[in-house]
């Protein structure tokens, strides 16, 4: 078991964010570039308008939109969790005991349950 | 016929240039040349034969191939060369618009139609820099009352998203930009990125059809988020390491596909999702909302996100390949080089031609295992790539509520399936330690 310093840790990720910004850095010109160089005509007020299949639009184009899945996202929420800290065990389980398996199995099923519920009740359409 | 302005007057005309001559040669004497000997200081330089390098050394060096070799050697061995050239953004770019090339020519080729043909003299290979060239010369059109400055930067950080991604992907033995001790998670986390740029995009547009795409997409990267992380579990348990480089080097006997097939697919499934591919194109479903969240982008925006969508496609192939194919496992087909020939030269008679200070470059940077590693890789890459671009031509649109069904119900099912079976494994003393190896 070796303990590393939280920054070295931390430091090891740091050519991620170069990449990050690398390609950053690399992709703005583009666009500076393309707009240096293409045409830029103000000529009619229409054009500028949010295409809707050549109609003039009306409404807002920020408004509420009723997707209706709103279970899914709760479920998400819990999931995604759980799910991520299973690999907490899974990584280490080579090292671990079998017994340490027995509450790792009694988790699932209670996840089992608990999803299976969620998904009934994201299948009753008329409650949500 | 040429129109020369009227006051036109050759003297003035050289009298301009030495002008502009003396103002560059003034400004960057009393500022660049400053900022760059202030950057090199902050640099650290390379020592070559006991010899620290200066930039003036440097310059030198050039006439001598012995000695430029090692300053090319010092330089493939900083970071800075991965993340611009190889296993990063340079190399990542490369297979993308080989990607886009192939794409586009075998789908014509299962629609019974001919494809890019004009451009280039061979089979429109040169279609792609066509395109690239109209792309940057059209013009940019902001829909009005859109957030601009959200939705300039969308398409860019879109790309950085996909960069950062391509940064997590070891290529070869050692060659990887961050190799990282937890780069699973790392992957997560950066898989998470796409949604909010996707939806930031989106709602900046102030428009319909871009919204109602980008919370499509939302909710498909969403949804298939769980069944994306729940399929590689098997994976880490196996092998008990979230590091990608351990992982792949771990299947030098046999590729964890052999073992986790079920993994595997769903895998596969979640990622032609993650990746808005069809039969999973409901974001930019372009029978139903025109183009989805890409509807108001134009010219070089639209070309950006293509970038990114193609380097998103080669990072996830890439991913694949290293969690379940092996990485660059495979038969050592390169053979080794003629050292007797680097070291001694080429005798030809009379005339002995020889490149200094290759040798080392040859026997420390690119060995012929890496050679080998990267075509395994790259071989490997490409044929899921191909089985990636496959179902394009081949599979209906299927509609939001079978998506969501099979996501939820039918994937994670098959996930846990596939953990249980890596349990199964390990317990039976098939895999870890003691077993197979």
């Amino acid at each position: 078991m070796k303990f590393e310093l939280v920054g070295e840790i931390a430091g090891n990720y740091s050519t991620v964010v170069l990449m990050f910004g690398f390609a950053i850095v690399a992709m703005a010109p583009a666009l500076i570039l393309s707009r240096m160089i293409s045409p830029r005509k103000k000529s009619n007020p229409v054009k500028f308008l949010p295409m809707e299949c050549g109609q003039v639009p009306s409404g807002e184009g920020r408004t509420h939109f009723m997707m209706q899945y709103y279970p899914y996202i709760l479920m998400f929420v819990v999931f995604d969790v759980m799910a991520i800290f299973m690999y907490a065990w899974g990584s280490t389980l080579l090292e671990l005991p079998k017994s340490a398996t027995l509450p790792m199995l009694g988790f699932f099923g209670i996840m089992f349950g608990a999803m299976a519920f969620a998904l009934y009740q994201s299948g009753r359409r008329r409650i949500w | 016929m040429s129109v020369i302005a009227p006051d036109f007057k050759f003297s003035k005309f050289i009298q301009s240039l030495i002008s502009d001559v003396v103002w560059f040669v003034l400004i960057f004497s009393l500022i660049g040349f400053p900022i760059i000997m202030m950057v090199l200081f902050f640099i650290p330089m390379p020592v070559i034969d006991g010899e620290l390098l200066t930039p003036f050394l440097a310059f030198t060096y050039l006439a001598d191939p012995s000695r430029t070799l090692p300053v090319v050697q010092a330089f493939m061995e900083t970071d800075m060369f991965r993340i611009m050239a190889f296993p990063g953004f340079g190399f990542a770019a490369l297979l993308a618009a080989g990607t886009i090339f192939v794409e586009r020519k075998m789908l014509a080729k299962l629609q019974l139609r001919v494809g890019p043909f004009y451009c280039g003299k061979f089979e429109g290979i040169l279609q792609l820099m066509g395109d690239g060239l109209k792309l940057i010369s059209k013009e940019i059109i902001i829909p009005a009352k859109a957030d601009k400055p959200i939705f300039w930067a969308a398409p860019v950080l879109f790309v950085a998203s996909a960069a950062a991604f391509v940064a997590l992907i070891p290529v070869a033995p050692g060659w990887v930009v961050a190799d990282v001790d937890m780069g699973l998670l790392a992957v997560f986390a950066v898989i998470g990125f796409f949604p909010i740029v996707t939806i930031l995009s989106a709602w900046s547009a102030n428009s319909k059809f871009p919204f109602i795409g980008g919370i499509r997409a939302l909710f498909q990267m969403v949804s298939f988020e769980i069944p994306l992380i729940l399929s590689l579990l098997g994976v880490v348990m196996v092998t008990g390491t979230l590091n990608l480089s351990e992982i792949a080097a771990s299947q030098s006997s046999f590729p964890w596909i052999l073992f986790l097939p079920v993994g595997a697919i769903v895998f596969f499934i979640t990622m032609l999702a993650e990746l808005e591919r069809i039969p999973f194109d409901l974001p930019e479903a372009e029978s139903e909302i025109v183009a989805g969240w890409l509807t108001e982008l134009s010219g070089m925006m639209y070309g950006l996100v293509q970038l990114g969508t193609y380097l998103k496609l080669y990072a996830f192939a890439a991913l694949f390949v290293v969690l379940f194919l092996g990485g660059w496992n495979g038969p050592q087909i390169v053979p080794q080089f003629p050292m007797e020939i680097v070291t001694n030269g080429l005798e030809l008679g009379p005339v002995t031609a020889k490149i200094g200070g290759l040798e080392p470059i040859l026997t420390q940077v690119i060995t012929p295992e890496m050679i080998n590693g990267v075509l395994m890789f790259v071989l490997k890459t490409v044929g899921v790539i191909f089985f990636i671009l496959l179902p394009r031509g081949v599979f209906p649109r299927i509609r939001v509520d079978m998506l969501l069904n099979l996501g939820w119900h039918k994937l994670i099912g098959l996930a846990f399936v596939n953990i249980f079976i890596a349990l199964a494994l390990v317990y039976a003393g098939v895999l870890g330690p003691g077993g197979l190896q």
